[in-house]
């Protein structure tokens, strides 16, 4: 890993932390540069959760504008920056596939394909030991749950789209994922 | 199952965006009606937020960002743009005017009343008893809610005014910013969600407004719509 100011994820972080506190004043330039450091992340949600490029851009458009209206709220103390932007552009993005009645059908085992190890300047903003032990907490469950888990997260689907995906009943699919949140709680709560 | 393990895991569902229609639907109103549901899902969010690192990137067409800061250049000056055409229309109305009245020696101009669409007025109560309660009344012609004051929130927090229709999620009406009445320009397409019956729900939210489009803090107080 090298130590340039892009990849350092402490400076990287502080420098998106700035940038969005200064948006939150309606400044103009550092909006601009939230969106250069942050939007190759924030479409890879929209694109991954809308499943088609044209929505995708336009989920986009609408995300960045949220942004700049709502930027003032964000709380520096609280959450991450990348944390904060991927939640915005994650709910609007499910909010269009809710609204499309959308049903982009992927295999569920593509939730295992979603780790990306690549040391990317975003990626490398979040506190490495939350994502630790987020990480060994889901491996501690049993397959079927955390893929189901993993899936609601990234693709944004509900219960019955997870069900379909796999051809097992809803009350199954349900009682999968209730009993594997169960176990991540536990473990979360425990470390 | 213990009744407290179902909480948690009805508070991920939500965070998670697992549930779908009515199901979901009542469980967007919980976090409404208990604090402690709205902050588990809270805390829910928080855990799984991390997981953002898994999303591999992806480049948008370079013309989004031109699309997007031209957007927010319009933000600030259409508002500038609205109130001057606002203020030349009502120039060439007075113009008019003063010469239709130079031109006529009896007025021929009849005022055809409409029928008013009724308003509506709430009481809105605190939820934990204490103070008085707000009034707020929403003026369907101009598409405004003015509520008689504001619930008293925190430092670096802000009052956000939330509609809840009978089998719908909360939907922000707006921020209550500032000093005495406050007024919201309800936008557009929430109209159609005030009517007899629905209910306001006023929660505290980080300064700007909830970031999630969903009441994040404590709801604060709450009231009935009725006609009038």
């Amino acid at each position: 890993m090298t130590v340039d100011h892009p990849n350092d994820p402490a400076a990287a972080r502080a420098r998106l932390t700035e940038m969005l506190v200064r948006t939150g004043d309606e400044d103009r330039a550092a909006f601009r540069e939230v969106y250069r450091l942050t939007s190759a992340k924030l479409f890879g949600i929209c694109l991954r959760i809308c499943g088609e490029r044209q929505a995708a851009e336009d989920v986009l458009h609408d995300v960045y504008l949220l942004v700049w209206r709502r930027a003032g709220g964000f709380e520096p103390g609280r959450a991450s920056p990348i944390s904060w932007l991927a939640t915005i552009a994650r709910n609007k993005a499910i909010d269009w596939r809710r609204a499309s009645g959308s049903r982009a059908a992927g295999p569920i085992e593509m939730a295992g394909e979603l780790a990306d190890t690549r040391p990317i300047a975003t990626d490398t903003m979040l506190a490495d030991e939350q994502l630790r032990r987020l990480h060994a907490c889901l491996d501690g469950l049993e397959d079927r749950q955390r893929d189901a888990i993993r899936t609601a997260f990234f693709d944004g689907v509900t219960y019955s789209e997870l069900a379909t995906r796999i051809a097992v009943p809803l009350g199954t699919m349900k009682s999968w994922v209730r009993r594997g949140l169960m176990n991540l709680r536990s473990c979360l709560d425990a470390a | 199952m213990p009744p407290e393990e179902q909480h948690d895991v009805a508070a991920a569902e939500v965070a998670l965006g697992l549930l779908e229609g009515e199901e979901r639907a009542a469980a967007l109103r919980r976090m409404l009606a208990e604090p402690a549901f709205a902050a588990d899902v809270a805390w829910w969010r928080d855990a799984l937020a991390p997981l953002v690192a898994g999303w591999a990137e992806a480049a948008p067409s370079a013309d989004v960002e031109a699309r997007i800061m031209a957007a927010v250049e319009g933000d600030e000056v259409s508002q500038a743009v609205r109130w001057r055409a606002v203020a030349v229309a009502l120039a060439a109305c007075l113009v008019a005017a003063v010469a239709l009245l130079a031109m006529l020696r009896e007025p021929v101009v009849r005022i055809v009343r409409m029928p008013a669409p009724a308003a509506l007025v709430a009481a809105i109560q605190p939820s934990d008893g204490k103070g008085a309660a707000l009034a707020a009344t929403y003026d369907p012609a101009s598409g405004e809610m003015r509520l008689s004051g504001a619930p008293t929130v925190p430092q670096a927090r802000v009052a956000e005014l939330w509609v809840i229709g009978k089998d719908g999620p909360p939907r922000s009406l707006g921020l209550l910013r500032g000093e005495g009445v406050r007024r919201v320009a309800v936008a557009r397409d929430r109209r159609g969600l005030l009517s007899d019956g629905v209910t306001l729900a006023v929660s505290v939210e980080p300064l700007g407004g909830s970031p999630t489009g969903l009441p994040t803090g404590p709801v604060v107080a709450t009231g009935t719509l009725a006609r009038v």
